[in-house]
């Protein structure tokens, strides 16, 4: 029983960093309604120069969190301007009119971001070309003991950071006047136009912040283990897409659901049939997700549109 | 209060708006009618911003609209109510009304603006917190209506706001319409449902193929051929 629950916190925790990770995927999914490849690639590039200034440059923590989620607005800033900006759905093509196809601008949006992200995870690997490299670690030494049960408190942290930014964006979502504009932008860009909303700039502002989201979750999650390696990029993006595709893309609640149960199923994976039980648990949960019938329609896990 | 003059927009090589002068009067319902493909909505869309004419003038209170974006259209007190009735699914009700005020800083007049929205629409006040894309037809419709109404417009577009709706539905539309006249909103109707905008309108233009064919008050289309070449298109010579 003690092992069955020290699993199930161990889930959880690790659910806190996907959550975290997923959290920038699914709010660009959601404005947008499309995928950026290019989203770990963007938090791998900007950890690595954190990392680079951290070993080379000694640079303090603090500077190299600033810089972490500074870069990735930036790097995102780049990746929107070369691969989203000119594949918007256009407001200016009004139904029924020849429309080269919305489908043909999301192929291109995923082509080009996916040819980002290798030039982004090569640009990283030029600037610090070993596979290891120091982070700042902020590792807590010892673990918190309840019972028998072990927390590590700078895990825990993390978790709850996550669920922090999580629930802090979607109440604010709900609550603001520009939450409720993004949200609206999202779900009709032509009545947000003829709302008197500035649609593109809306779209901008989201991205940028989900840029720096990544920035945040990749300083939070690599302080953690005190190591990047150039498997971080992938990383980011598998676990993030896993966990907004559990909570249904677009839904900023979802991916603290999705991410702590993809935690959680993994962790209990892992001790029961060792590793690679953990990668088939997270694609069967993946796909039982995805093909239930009670996620079809409107409110599915691909559908699209943001929501708190 | 709306001038336009030789209006031309184009989807890509396709000339939908073959230069339109039209004028709306202050405190007036003016209507337009025309058969499918006339152009009618382009004129709607290109009046607020949403499409880019290739030529002409659209002059609201005096000053030009065209190159504005259509936010600064909504602000200088322009707002259409789409085709369609273009509501945002996945907002309450309330969220969507508030989305309509999106210009306007004033939150107390936002407020009560709502309040009023459902005075005058009580079915929208039973469904306040309901998704807008969970109502009926006329439900979003009148929602459609609301919203731009949100913004406080001196001069309401509106695009068809009957097509697809059952009669008692297009009779309460065309009440508000009405209501809206009295309270002194003006209004440019677009509409093929010529007999309904009898009732409401001051002055009617005709368009067919991009072009105005006919300009008149309601007397002179009852004289004229008019209503049937606004349901049917152009005779054709015999």
């Amino acid at each position: 029983m003690t092992d069955w629950l020290q699993t199930t916190i161990d889930g959880l925790l690790d659910g806190g960093s996907y959550a975290i990770v997923g959290l920038g995927l699914s709010l660009m999914f959601g404005s947008l309604r499309r995928l950026n490849l290019a989203y770990g690639a963007t938090a791998m590039l900007a950890a690595y120069l954190g990392a680079w200034l951290h070993a080379r440059h000694h640079a303090p923590v603090w500077l190299v969190a600033v810089t972490v989620v500074a870069s990735a607005t930036v790097i995102g800033w780049y990746v929107e301007r070369l691969c989203f900006a000119g594949t918007r759905d256009d407001a200016a093509q009004p139904r029924g009119a020849p429309i080269a196809g919305a489908d043909g601008r999301e192929v291109v949006a995923l082509a080009s971001s996916f040819a980002i992200w290798m030039q982004l995870e090569q640009l990283a690997v030029n600037l610090l070309p070993r596979h290891l490299n120091a982070f700042p670690s902020l590792a807590a030494s010892g673990d918190w003991a309840l019972g028998e049960l072990l927390i590590r408190p700078d895990r825990l942290l993390v978790a709850l950071l996550a669920a922090g930014l999580v629930l802090g964006l979607a109440a604010w979502l709900e609550r603001s006047r520009a939450g409720l504009a993004w949200r609206a932008a999202a779900d009709h860009r032509s009545a947000a136009h003829l709302s008197g909303m500035p649609v593109a700039r809306l779209q901008t502002a989201a991205f940028s912040v989900a840029c720096a989201l990544s920035g945040v979750a990749a300083f939070a999650v690599l302080s953690l283990d005190g190591q990047v390696t150039p498997m971080f990029g992938m990383w980011v993006l598998l676990k993030g897409l896993v966990a907004a595709m559990l909570g249904g893309l677009g839904s900023v609640r979802g991916v603290l659901w999705g991410g702590l149960l993809l935690g959680v199923v993994e962790a209990h994976a892992q001790s029961l049939f060792g590793a690679q039980g953990r990668e088939f648990a997270t694609y069967a949960l993946l796909f039982v997700v995805l093909v239930a019938p009670w996620r079809r329609g409107e409110r599915g896990a691909l559908s699209g549109g943001l929501r708190a | 209060m709306l001038e336009i003059t030789e209006l031309a927009t184009a989807y890509g090589k396709i000339e939908a708006l073959k230069g339109v002068s039209l004028s709306a009067q202050a405190g007036e319902v003016t209507c337009l009618l025309g058969p499918n493909g006339a152009g009618k909505s382009t004129l709607m869309l290109t009046l607020a911003g949403i499409l880019k004419p290739q030529r002409g003038s659209v002059k609201f209170e005096g000053e030009e609209l065209v190159g504005k974006t259509p936010a600064q259209i909504v602000e200088r007190g322009m707002a259409l109510v789409p085709e369609n009735r273009l509501v945002f699914p996945a907002l309450t009700v309330r969220e969507n009304l508030m989305a309509g005020a999106y210009k306007r800083r004033d939150m107390a007049g936002i407020r009560s603006d709502i309040d009023a929205m459902f005075g005058r629409f009580p079915r929208l006040k039973e469904r306040t917190d309901q998704l807008a894309g969970t109502l009926s037809g006329g439900e979003q419709q009148m929602l459609a209506v609301a919203r731009a109404l949100m913004s406080r417009p001196r001069l309401l577009l509106m695009d068809e706001p009957s097509v697809g709706l059952a009669p008692l539905v297009v009779a309460e539309i065309f009440s508000i319409i009405r209501q809206l006249h009295a309270e002194g909103v003006s209004i440019f109707l677009v509409e093929q449902n010529a007999h309904m905008a009898l009732k409401v309108a001051q002055h009617f233009y005709l368009m067919e193929q991009g072009r105005v064919s006919f300009s008149g008050s309601p007397g002179e289309l009852a004289d004229d051929d008019v209503i049937q070449r606004a349901y049917l298109g152009q005779k054709r010579a015999a």
